[in-house]
């Protein structure tokens, strides 16, 4: 059966529309930051401020209503796709990049109405207003996905190959997405965790620090950046309103922790799955394939952020930077493997 | 206080604590020492990220056991570099000295954590849950308030209420009217913590186990051609260091018939490989379709086709009119639309003369980019056999091994070339006959043996339960005093404190305090509230 052409296009049509969505989701997030600190700033009466915050409050809410939009737009973009190849929808990477940004949108969003995440963050059980400041930053690398899928790993509508073809495809890629789209909502988390950690503990701005050690090497702290010294301090401050807006670094790790102790379970039943279907596609289970051991390496890197967590010396910061390490990885078993390195997964669609 | 408070946390887990700096005297402390450094949570930290920086390069230099052919280019191109590299071992990581030192270190460093940890784990519980200390309302998930009810009664209904809800629970009376509980619930996560390293010993053990004793083999059959399960009928066979051959299960099949279908394009969209198997040579054979993704399972050996290609059928007469050689002949594919090579030999043609034939097989025959012949389509549309034949000493008895599937011509006469399509006969100028009958397939088959399946898939199971249960149970406790006011005799109010514990990784308690305080409560509405710190 050859795909329906038509259906295919409606589908790519729907996607473009969850993209636009999307991104003014996150234009909608930024400006409730920006509303806040305006009226925050402004100072004035209660009355103003509290006029100031009810409209960032309003930019905020429309954030959501336009990221559920996008959501719906995206679930009727990959089913479209899939009635149109007749298969399930992630038999390449294009097809793939658009489940695991829509099983990142869903985490978000998960997140953003579950009231025991909610407690969690702001104390507070009614308000989805803390986890609302993770959307720009979770919309954005979704956009960069979706957008990369559209343009560099675009597959033209088409049948799978036969090494897939096997119902294997549902339960490991399956297991294989979702715990790829949780982690990269758990990588925008740790990212900010370390921000919001060096925000804490007094630091400058990473931007500060970077440009105080590129001008010196040996001794960033000593040099004296002139007169953009006292403009990189605003920032600083300036900083300070998006970094106060944000949950405190020690929900933030909680809440990548959480995320992750879903996505890691998951991730390893997608690789033992993997090799069971390896089994039987390959006469053998495991066989040190790239995409085998990267995922392999993924998984170790994990673990030794969970290790880490537990150990002393190790908590906090050092166990975040493990765990964006181990999402590194993840990206290269994802990107590099599928498109540079050739092996027997050889699904990208690509040439 | 933190101090306590960290103390009451690390409490809820079995983990090693860290090693002290200081070094005592002696060998004996020395080689303690050791053990503990080698046991402990950083050393497992540092021998995993090992572990996965060691992978690496087994992911970007070629591999000997994914593309031989690879690493051998590898090696011509980089004459001084490949050696060394060699010598390293990197072309072959996984099966590394340095390698295996890493991942053994590590589970040495496992099972010497696990031991103590499930001695740990198994005492606490058996113990009581440890009792209520005394400042509570110094924890941070602490509430306090004031009730009419008689200290034992809170601690009755708190008891009650706690141990509904699958808590282990603990009543202790205290002097001065004092009542207690103490509770603590969810040892599940250390226990599935457990499981899952020791599901991890397991699986190294499955591993080992196929390692050690398993056994695999590949098998080439044509159409109407059969297998039995022994080893002089396999054209590879890799038995392991422990392997002996009668654990060769005795099964044995016959290919009837093999289908491919291929997309208008050539690319292929399934194969079908139909088979009789005996389970052994008295069973009744028993029809299968075997197909990539759907091996035949027979005693405990696994069957799997892993390859297809042209077998031609060919026959031979000599000028004398005898038939020297009849059968299918095997050819092997060369790129993706199956232009094929193969060849025949016929050692004594008769009259101490020898005949060797040497051909390329065109399944769709067309024209290439370069003009030459070549297959269009991998399907057998218009089927073409280009035959070469030579004579002179085909080697076959010169006690050198050959290859069934090549002829080393550059000391043979060539006696002329042809093309034959199915059916069709080549007279040769000495009087043989050579008769192209017609197109069959051969498929391949890898015969597995893997006897530590079972305790893979075993730990695989456990590895994903204790996962589980340790990443998502929460270990807690909870404690209750109930306290008769200082008010003395008249006053009959009690003051109860509650406050309870998380390990540190979960959300703090005081979700949980706040709704167990309320169900404690919830009899007593007189009862008045005074949130803790
Ligand atoms: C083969 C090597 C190992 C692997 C792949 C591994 C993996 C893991 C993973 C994934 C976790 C988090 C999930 C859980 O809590 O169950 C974990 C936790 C843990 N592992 Fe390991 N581990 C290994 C070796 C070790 C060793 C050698 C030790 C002893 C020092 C150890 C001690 C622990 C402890 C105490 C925890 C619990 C951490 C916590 O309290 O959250 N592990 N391990």
């Amino acid at each position: 059966m050859s795909a329906n052409l038509h259906l295919a296009h409606t589908s790519d049509v729907l996607l473009t529309w969850a993209v636009f969505l999307y991104a003014f989701a996150m234009l909608g997030y930024a400006a409730e930051f920006a509303a806040g600190r305006r009226a925050e700033a402004a100072g004035g009466g209660s009355e103003t401020v509290a006029r100031g915050a009810r409209r960032a409050a309003l930019f905020g809410r429309g954030a959501v209503v336009l990221t559920f939009g996008g959501w719906a737009f995206h679930i009727a973009a990959v089913t479209t796709r899939g009635v149109a190849v007749h298969r399930v929808p992630w038999g390449n990477m294009y097809e793939f990049s658009c489940m695991v940004t829509l099983v990142a949108v869903s985490v978000y969003l998960f997140l953003l109405t579950q009231p025991r995440v909610r407690a969690a963050v702001t104390g507070k059980q009614r308000t989805t207003e803390s986890v609302r400041c993770l959307g720009a930053f979770v919309m954005a690398p979704i956009i960069l996905y979706l957008g990369l899928a559209g343009t560099v790993l675009y597959a033209a509508p088409g049948p799978l190959v036969p090494a897939l073809n096997s119902y294997w495809i549902k339960i490991h890629v399956v297991a294989a997405i979702t715990a790829t789209g949780a982690f990269l909502v758990s990588g925008v988390i740790t990212v900010l965790y370390l921000l919001k950690d060096r925000y804490e503990r007094g630091l400058p701005p990473l931007r500060v620090a970077l440009l105080a050690r590129l001008r010196s090497p040996r001794n960033p702290a000593r040099v004296s950046l002139g007169p953009g010294t006292a403009a990189a301090v605003e920032m600083g401050a300036a900083r300070g309103g998006l970094m106060r807006a944000l949950p405190s670094a020690a929900v933030l790790d909680r809440l990548a922790y959480r995320v992750i102790t879903f996505a890691f379970p998951v991730w390893t039943f997608a690789i033992i799955a993997g090799a069971i279907w390896a089994e039987q596609a390959w006469s053998r289970y495991w066989g040190w394939d790239p995409k085998e051991t990267w995922s392999f390496i993924t998984w170790l890197g994990y673990a030794a952020y969970l290790h880490a967590r537990a150990t002393a010396g190790w908590r906090g910061r050092r166990a975040a930077t493990l765990s964006l390490i181990a999402f590194g990885a993840l990206m290269v078993d994802y990107y590099v493997v599928n498109t540079v390195i050739t092996g027997l997964h050889s699904y990208a669609g690509i040439s | 206080m933190t101090e306590t408070l960290s103390e009451e946390v690390a409490a809820l887990s079995t983990a090693p604590e860290p090693v002290s700096g200081r070094v005592a005297r002696g060998a004996g402390p020395h080689l303690r020492r050791l053990w503990r450094q080698l046991t402990s949570m950083r050393t497992a930290l540092l021998l995993l990220t090992l572990l996965a920086l060691a992978a690496i390069p087994g992911t970007f230099i070629p591999q000997r056991g994914l593309d031989p052919v690879k690493v051998d280019g590898f090696l011509r191109r980089h004459p001084h570099l490949g050696p060394l590299m060699n010598h390293l071992s990197l072309f072959d990581v996984f099966a590394a000295p340095w390698f295996a030192a890493i991942y053994l270190l590590l589970f040495v460093s496992l099972v010497g954590c696990l031991v103590p940890r499930i001695r740990l784990h198994a005492a606490a519980l058996r113990r009581r849950p440890p009792n209520a200390p005394r400042h509570l309302m110094r924890l941070p998930a602490s509430v306090q308030w004031e009730t009419e009810a008689a200290p034992d009664q809170v601690a009755a209904a708190a008891y009650q209420l706690l141990k509904s809800s699958r808590w282990r629970v603990d009543r202790r009376d205290e002097p001065d009217g004092v009542a207690t509980v103490a509770a603590e619930k969810g040892y599940l996560r250390e226990t599935g913590n457990l499981v899952f390293h020791v599901a991890l010993v397991v699986l190294l053990l499955g591993i080992a186990l196929t390692g050690l004793y398993g056994y695999k083999g590949t098998v080439l059959v044509s159409e109407r051609g059969g297998f039995a399960n022994a080893r002089e009928f396999y054209d590879v066979f890799e038995p392991s260091r422990l392997f002996s051959d009668s654990q060769l299960a005795p099964f044995s099949f016959t290919l009837q018939r093999f289908t491919a279908s291929y997309q208008p394009s050539g690319e292929p969209t399934s194969f079908h490989a139909y088979i009789a198997y005996r389970s052994s040579p008295s069973a009744a054979p028993v029809p299968f379709d075997m197909q990539v993704n759907h091996p035949l399972d027979v005693d405990g050996a696994k069957v799997f086709l892993v390859g297809h290609g042209y077998s031609l059928r060919i026959s031979v007469k000599n000028a004398a009119g005898q038939t020297v050689y009849n059968g299918d002949t095997p050819f092997l594919p060369d790129d993706s639309q199956f232009t094929s090579h193969g060849v025949v030999k016929i050692p004594n043609l008769g009259g101490g003369k020898q005949l060797g034939l040497t051909g390329f097989f065109y399944p769709t025959a067309g024209v290439g980019p370069t003009g030459a012949v070549t297959s269009i389509y991998p399907g057998p549309r218009q089927p073409l056999l280009s035959l070469a034949a030579w004579s002179g000493d085909l080697g076959a008895n010169s006690g050198v091994p050959q290859s069934v599937y090549s002829l080393p011509v550059a000391n043979l006469n060539n006696i002329g070339v042809t093309q034959l399509t199915p059916g069709k006969s080549w007279h040769l100028r000495d009087g043989a006959t050579v008769t192209f009958h017609g197109v069959d397939q051969w498929a391949t088959f890898q015969v597995a043996h893997e006897p530590g399946k079972r305790t893979l898939l075993a730990g695989a199971i456990f590895i994903i339960a204790g996962l589980l249960a340790s990443l998502r149970v929460r270990r807690r406790r909870f404690w209750l005093r109930a306290v008769p006011a200082a008010g003395g005799e008249s006053d009959r109010r009690t003051v109860v404190m509650a406050a309870g514990l998380a390990r540190s990784d979960a959300d703090g308690f005081s979700g949980e305090l706040e709704d167990l305080v309320g169900r404690i409560t919830a009899p007593d509405p007189g009862a008045i509230e005074r949130a803790g710190e």
